[in-house]
């Protein structure tokens, strides 16, 4: 078989602070298949946000990528992101990997113009005329499904609204074609109205251009109606991955079965209350020790759950759970 | 209408046609060219110890709403009804003493407490505001409701960054609690906090209704958050409600198209209860300039000719009460049968919108 268009592999990101070596990311590892969607979900602090951003090496210090490999395969060819020189990732950034970012107000530069920023990444990746990257950046308006495309082009980000700014966002990760987008929560910025429309739009260019996504969000609801694979992350680790269909009809681990009680159904008539988990998210300068979930965990087990850390296990094929009595849950 | 208790049959907070428009000023005489009119026109009940969901996109109007209630911002016209006491009409004293019994929770539980005020004094001001007992019964009142909202009386002595989000809003919720409100403005309370700490605050904002007797105005975006909570729902769109009910009511016989396509957009977790999902197409108009006859029409994949001419009437099936043009006469058509409506309404939409957008794929 083919190698994956991205593997990553037990990669450790770290930030050196006051307060010590912070390990925000903490031996992932994840792979996605061209075409493919996968969630990474987790609530804020879980490090799916830093995981995203050392896959293109744009952690800022303190933080450092410690070790773990990222292979990106492309046109049959492999490199490490973690090891590559920057002039070779300067390539892969915006152009065979795009990015999309939660806050479509703050990441589009409110001095140029819309088509002077799609048309920047086109020209910086690709020998074209100024005129020929601009007819791109209308092409890619289009390709997002931006009302009056050509008018849109000599507007700037103030002038749109909070959807039409996260098409314009969309066009500019899209404008290389690459082979994979990283979307770090999209639509949580956006009404479920417009989230609807943007989800649309990102399923139907990956069926179109075959591109893969990682999305990051915390909605589950938003993974389960557009992702393949999902990973839930807690504490700087994967607790659990499986195909979303898998995770959804049989989630084994604790923290994920929290988090989809926590959730109000729209469907359900049942207003008995929700089923919280207890305590906060810890942060890194004081993950517990052994699970980093037994604090929280209504299955935690005293010695071996406080003093044993669990490794991520493969339960039933492509169902893979970091708990020590998974499969107690799964009976 | 019974005379004998006027007090118990009228609805703790009534309001008529309330309306708050903000002036957009131009030029170098700062002149009046418009307005927005961010509410136009809203009314609604909230009977004593009833919940009222108020949802609705951003830019709706949903807070101006909230704020509208307490004078937060200064309504154009219209009427708001507490415990039969018009909030419009009272003087600064009056308004002081109502606002006392009307609280309000705000969405951010970052900026809304301030930085430099120890969470003693944010409690406290309140208290000494409205000159509420001596010192001693001061911090009895703070402790009950710290302790009410879950939080140790230490808190008192610690400031609001020492605090996570779901905190904070605890701590929000106890300010206004403190006071021993009867009405809680609730905007967007659980917005800002992780599903875990979401489910919390949830379930204290029910567990307080239920055992304070409190009457809550909820305000959100998240449906699924509201339809838990609230009694009643009413859903805004531009300014305006298109369509209210009792829950359960409008969740299962949703009628007007903008509550059917807000509806599908929800991510759900079931695979099998995942709908037909309505992507409506553009975004919402600016409420300085909203269109003519029905406010959704230009969104509305059943808009006709009388839609972008005619604003809709508002029709009551038992308190059940819409505005939209299509869906009454298809309620008519369906003498009166509003499960049966609801089904056709839908079908209609997803016929007019599946030959522009593709269905779902399923995972």
């Amino acid at each position: 078989m083919a190698a994956p268009l991205l593997e990553i592999k037990d990669l450790v990101t770290v930030f050196h602070t006051s307060e010590g070596r912070l390990p925000a990311v903490d031996g992932v590892s994840l792979s996605i298949e061209r075409g493919r969607t996968l969630g990474l979900v987790g609530e804020s602090g879980c490090g799916k946000s830093v995981t995203a951003m050392s896959t293109l090496r744009l952690v800022s210090s303190p933080g450092r990528i410690e070790s773990g490999s990222i292979t990106f395969t492309t046109e049959g060819e492999s490199i490490d992101l973690v090891t590559a020189p920057e002039k070779q990732l300067r390539k892969v950034r915006g152009g065979r990997i795009g990015m999309i970012f939660q806050e479509p107000m703050t990441s589009l530069n409110p001095v140029f113009t819309i088509g002077n920023q799609i048309a920047e990444v086109v020209q910086l990746h690709r020998k074209v005329s100024r005129s020929e990257a601009r007819s791109r950046a209308l092409e890619m308006l289009r390709l997002v499904r931006v009302a009056a495309p050509e008018q849109r082009l000599d507007e700037y980000p103030h002038q749109l609204s909070g959807g039409m700014r996260q098409r314009v966002m969309i066009a500019i990760a899209l404008a290389c074609e690459p082979d994979l987008i990283i979307a770090d929560e999209p639509t949580t910025a956006l009404d479920v109205t417009i989230q609807a429309q943007i989800l649309d739009l990102l399923d139907d260019l990956r069926s179109r251009l075959g591109t893969a996504i990682l999305l990051i969000t915390h909605d589950l609801g938003v993974v389960a109606e557009t992702c393949d694979d999902v990973a839930v992350m807690y504490a700087g680790q994967i607790v659990e991955q499986a195909s979303a269909v898998e995770l959804f009809s049989h989630p084994l681990h604790p923290y994920t079965i929290g988090l989809l009680q926590a959730r109000p159904n729209v469907d359900a008539r049942d207003r008995s209350p929700l089923a919280t988990i207890p305590g906060m998210v810890p942060l890194p300068q004081n993950f517990p020790s052994g699970c980093r979930f037994h604090p929280r965990c209504s299955h935690a087990r005293e010695p071996q759950c406080k003093l044993d850390p669990p490794a991520l296990r493969e339960i039933s094929p492509g169902h893979f759970v970091r708990c020590h009595f998974a499969e107690e849950i799964n009976s | 209408m019974s005379e004998q208790h006027p007090e118990t049959d009228l609805p703790f907070l009534q309001v008529k046609d309330l309306k708050t428009h903000f002036p957009i000023k131009k030029g170098l005489l700062r002149r009046q060219v418009g307005s927005v009119k961010a509410v136009d026109g809203v009314t609604f009940d909230i009977p004593r110890g009833k919940t009222l969901g108020l949802v609705g996109e951003s830019g709706c109007g949903k807070t101006t709403v909230g704020r509208s209630l307490l004078r937060l911002v200064e309504p154009t016209d219209g009427e708001v009804l507490f415990d039969n006491h018009s909030v419009r009409k009272q003087n600064a004293r009056g308004l002081r003493s109502l606002r006392r019994r009307m609280q309000i929770v705000f969405q951010d539980p970052y900026g809304s407490l301030n930085p430099r005020m120890k969470i003693r004094s944010i409690l406290e001001e309140g208290l000494i505001l409205h000159k509420m007992g001596d010192e001693s019964a001061r911090l009895e009142q703070m402790k009950q409701a710290l302790e009410r909202t879950g939080l140790s009386p230490a808190v008192l002595e610690r400031y609001p960054h020492e605090f996570s989000g779901g905190q904070r809003q605890r701590i929000a919720i106890a300010r206004a609690l403190v006071l021993k409100p009867e009405f809680l403005v609730l905007d967007e309370p659980v917005s800002a906090l992780d599903v875990s700490i979401q489910a919390q605050v949830i379930n204290l904002l029910k567990e307080l209704k239920q055992e304070l007797g409190l009457t809550y105005l909820f305000i959100s975006h998240d449906l699924s958050v509201v339809e838990y909570l609230a009694d009643n729902v009413a859903v805004m769109y531009l300014g305006q409600i298109v369509e209210s009910a009792e829950v359960g009511q409008l969740c299962q016989q949703p009628l007007h198209p903008y509550t059917l396509a807000l509806f599908s957009a929800v991510p759900s977790v079931e695979v099998k209860n995942r709908r037909q999902r309505i992507v409506l197409t553009g975004d919402v108009p600016s409420p300085s300039r909203p269109p003519a006859g029905c406010r959704f029409h230009p969104r509305c994949p059943l808009a006709e000719t009388v839609c972008r001419e005619v604003e809709p009437p508002q029709v009551d099936l038992a308190g059940h009460r819409l505005h939209c043009h299509v869906a009454s006469r298809e309620l008519e058509r369906c003498g009166g049968d509003a499960a049966k409506t609801s089904v056709e309404m839908q079908a209609a939409i997803t016929a007019a919108t599946s030959d522009s957008t593709e269905p779902y794929s399923a995972v």
